[in-house]
């Protein structure tokens, strides 16, 4: 294939015979690399930011919200309804209460939200906010091996509170630690116990658990050195289960308990417990009724990683805040969790919440995540155009650069291009060597900027935690992580994400059209000129 | 290669000065014709217009038959049509200095749209033929002035042209090296069967070419008749 001439001159005035580079070509595409990086970067990492909000939130509230317009007689009825909807994955009720929570001298009026237990984690994860808030307690010589609540344990008299009200309150669950010394071989790590805790319900007494193990006879002797009550596990037919109210012990699996000694010794902390008083009380006391406080036990603590959900929250049963607020099988609204594009599109989503408007027949308002959190998309959006509003003169100045280095190309190459048109060049083609050399440095600077931002996409942890620790130090490193957390940030590679891939192509075909154009006035230039002149010029 | 009644001046400040009068040439196919004339009297002027690089303000241009007012700019199918008809050659050598010699020689063909698997061959025997064989990869940098024009005059032959326009080719080369130059031209000139104009002060030069005139008063004038202009003048200074 014959390459047309302007185009193997200005790759050769690039990149000259004999030499590998010229240091022009390379200090420019360079430039350009660098740039597009930037830019790709910046505008990934805020998409990723957006995508990871947008989970969270929907986490924390899921994909809209049913809320009644009109008073209604009974709402039971609805989620049988909304779930045979194609696309709804999950309807959970809940109920909202204004509650002031006191432990000793503490008070708190967190945000409180009443849910079904047995809805489990359908809509909202709350298992794994669970997993999110846990205080673990610290001990010398032993570890807090508390397994994790989960949504089951929720009941009438136990609360789930999020971390910031458990420590305004100075509550927490009930709790258990493996006392190392013990047993002077126990491995230093609980991941590998033999014997473990696999349940610690809210209602545990504090005591101190100890067990000893008889290999003869297959059974181990399990004893509560408080009260001194004694049982015996015959551990090879399953966990220790003595109901509610205990812990029940497990051994590992695989595990051997003789071959790492043969006593283990727990110590359990019971739950705290506070009271909890509602606007309905007050009534009542107007009354000159006396109502005692409702006491609940905590039974876990969770953290909401949505920073738009309040900080402040404590989680109950439905039913327990239809009794704070006596209002019996009252409803306050609906969580809806969706499936399949309804889930991905929002226009879908829109399209869908007026679908479920109509079916509820205009009596609940059905409110997507993306509206009732717009501000805060707004808010995101703007700073994503804000950024590419400061890039944007970054680009042209870049552009300038080249424009001016090209254009001095050409004022020293008037006798060369006097001659080229002497040999039969057009004048057009003559420019055309220009205008290509933009292009061919816009081009590879994209190539090059678009591999530089994979690899620092690819390598964001790294590179994020060793500018940050530089930073902040690594202190700092866990308040900026909070906010910014560059470990757990999504940040799509072009071939797994179009919004990714458009962003690449656009920021890559932005800086061709730039470098380009920048060729363009010095080629203009060459076109201009009489060879005559040119090839008389010294 | 035939021009008729080419005229041209140049503005300068409020007046102007013709350089060109008027002035006819005539190459005969595959001949060779030196032009005379004292400093900044029109030549290169001449050259130029020749190759149609410069309008003039009237008379026509001929290329093998085919005939042009000169004072017009090429279209571009007289420029493509330049790179297979003219070779030129000038004082300065004017290579790419990001080319090496061979890639300059080929950037020739590759203008003229004549560039093929022999281009290459071709800019090596011409090159060889130059004595500038061992120098193909080399970078014009690097070669000296004597060195740079062969490159230069093996340039200007690839694409076989009708026509060579050399612009005073050893005016910065010194004797010997000049003579090297010029021998050489003449040579692969007569070999390639390429009319050749000559413009250069070297009288020695000018006399070995096929015919000679000299360039005065914006004319072409003959040898006879240029010394019977110098006796002349030489006789009234008496
Ligand atoms: N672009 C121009 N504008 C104005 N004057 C010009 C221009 N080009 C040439 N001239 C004038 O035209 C005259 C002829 O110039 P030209 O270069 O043709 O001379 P020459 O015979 O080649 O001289 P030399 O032997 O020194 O090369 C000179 O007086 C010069 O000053
Ligand atoms: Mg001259």
């Amino acid at each position: 294939m014959k390459v047309p001439w302007p185009l193997y001159l200005a790759w050769k005035q690039l990149f000259p015979s004999g030499k590998k580079v010229s240091f022009f070509s390379l200090l420019s595409i360079i430039g350009v690399a660098l740039g597009v990086n930037v830019m790709i970067v910046v505008i990934a990492f805020m998409q990723g930011f957006q995508q990871k909000f947008r989970k969270d939130i929907i986490n924390a509230q899921g994909h809209a919200r049913v809320v009644p317009l009109k008073p209604y007689a009974s709402w039971d009825k609805i989620p049988p309804r909304l779930r045979k909807i194609d696309n709804v994955v999950g309807v959970t009720p809940y109920l909202q209460a204004q509650l002031l929570l006191q432990s000793g001298n503490y008070h708190a009026i967190p945000f409180c939200m009443g849910l079904q237990p047995e809805d489990g984690d359908e809509v909202l994860p709350v298992d794994d906010f669970l997993k999110g808030g846990m205080l673990r307690l610290q001990a010398h010589d032993a570890e807090d091996v508390t397994p994790l609540p989960t949504m089951e344990m929720l009941e009438d008299d136990v609360v789930f509170l999020s971390s910031q009200t458990a420590n305004r309150l100075g509550v927490r669950p009930s709790a258990v630690v493996q006392v190392y010394e013990a047993n002077a071989t126990l491995p230093e790590s609980t991941e590998q116990s033999p014997v473990r805790v696999t349940r610690l319900d809210s209602y545990v007494e504090s005591g101190e658990w100890e067990l000893l193990f008889m290999p003869s006879e297959g059974s181990c002797v399990v004893r509560e050195n408080v009260s001194g009550d004694e049982f015996v596990w015959e551990y090879e037919k399953g966990s220790l289960d003595l109901g509610f109210g205990y812990p029940v012990f497990e051994i590992s699996q695989g595990a051997d308990p003789f071959v790492a000694g043969d006593r283990f010794l727990f110590q359990v902390f019971k739950a705290n417990k506070i009271e909890i008083f509602s606007p309905s009380m007050i009534d009542q006391a107007k009354a000159d009724e006396m109502i005692p406080p409702r006491e609940v036990r905590v039974g876990g603590i969770f953290e909401v990683p949505w920073q738009g959900f309040q900080m402040e929250a404590l989680i109950g049963t439905m039913r327990f805040m239809a009794d704070m607020r006596d209002q019996e099988g009252a409803c306050d609204g609906f969580y809806l969790k969706f499936s399949g594009p309804v889930a991905r599109n929002e226009v879908q989503l829109q399209k869908k919440c007026r679908e479920l408007e109509l079916v509820l027949e205009e009596d609940w308002a059905v409110v997507p995540w993306f509206v009732e959190n717009a501000w805060f998309f707004e808010l995101l959006k703007f700073e994503e155009y804000l950024m590419v509003l400061i890039m944007i003169p970054i680009g042209l100045v870049a552009a300038f650069a080249i424009a001016i280095a090209l254009m001095t190309t050409v004022l020293r190459k008037i006798r060369e291009i006097g001659l080229l048109i002497a040999m039969g060049g057009r004048r057009f083609s003559v420019g055309m060597v220009f205008c290509l050399q933009g292009f061919i440095i816009g081009g590879l600077g994209a190539v090059l900027g678009c591999g530089l931002a994979l690899l620092f996409i690819r390598y964001r942890e790294v590179i994020m935690t060793f500018i940050v620790e530089r930073i902040a130090g690594s202190d700092g490193q866990a308040g900026v992580a909070q906010f910014y957390n560059f470990h757990s940030l999504e940040v799509p590679f072009p071939w797994e994400s179009s919004e990714s891939l458009s962003t690449f192509l656009s920021f890559a075909l932005f800086a061709v059209l730039v470098s380009t154009v920048a060729g363009l006035l010095p080629a203009l230039r060459a076109t201009r000129l009489n060879p005559a002149d040119s090839l008389r010029s010294e | 290669m035939e021009a008729n009644g080419l005229s041209k001046s140049f503005r300068l400040g409020d007046g102007s000065i013709r350089v060109l009068a008027d002035a006819d040439i005539r190459l005969e196919e595959a001949s060779s014709l030196s032009i005379q004339g004292s400093s900044g009297c029109g030549k290169t002027t001449l050259l130029n217009l020749l190759a149609r690089l410069e309008k003039a303000d009237a008379g026509t241009v001929s290329w093998d038959g085919r005939k042009m007012t000169a004072s017009s700019s090429p279209s571009s199918r007289e420029s493509v049509m330049r790179a297979d008809f003219l070779g030129v050659v000038y004082q300065a050598y004017y290579l790419i200095p990001e080319l090496n010699v061979l890639e300059n020689i080929l950037m020739a063909a590759r203008l003229s749209s004549s560039v093929n698997r022999d281009s290459e061959d071709r800019a090596r025997s011409l090159l060889s033929r130059m004595g500038v064989g061992d120098k193909a990869k080399q970078i014009p940098n690097k070669l000296s002035g004597g060195e740079r024009q062969r490159v230069a005059i093996a340039r200007a032959l690839i694409n076989k042209p009708r026509v060579l326009l050399a612009d005073e080719p050893t005016g910065n080369l010194d004797e010997r090296t000049g003579g090297q130059v010029m021998d050489l031209l003449m040579t692969a000139c007569d070999e390639e069967k390429t009319g050749l104009i000559l413009v250069t002060h070297n009288p020695i030069f000018a006399e070995s070419a096929d015919s000679r005139v000299f360039l005065k008063e914006g004319k072409l004038i003959t040898d006879e008749e240029f010394e019977e202009i110098e006796r002349k003048a030489n006789d009234e200074e008496n």
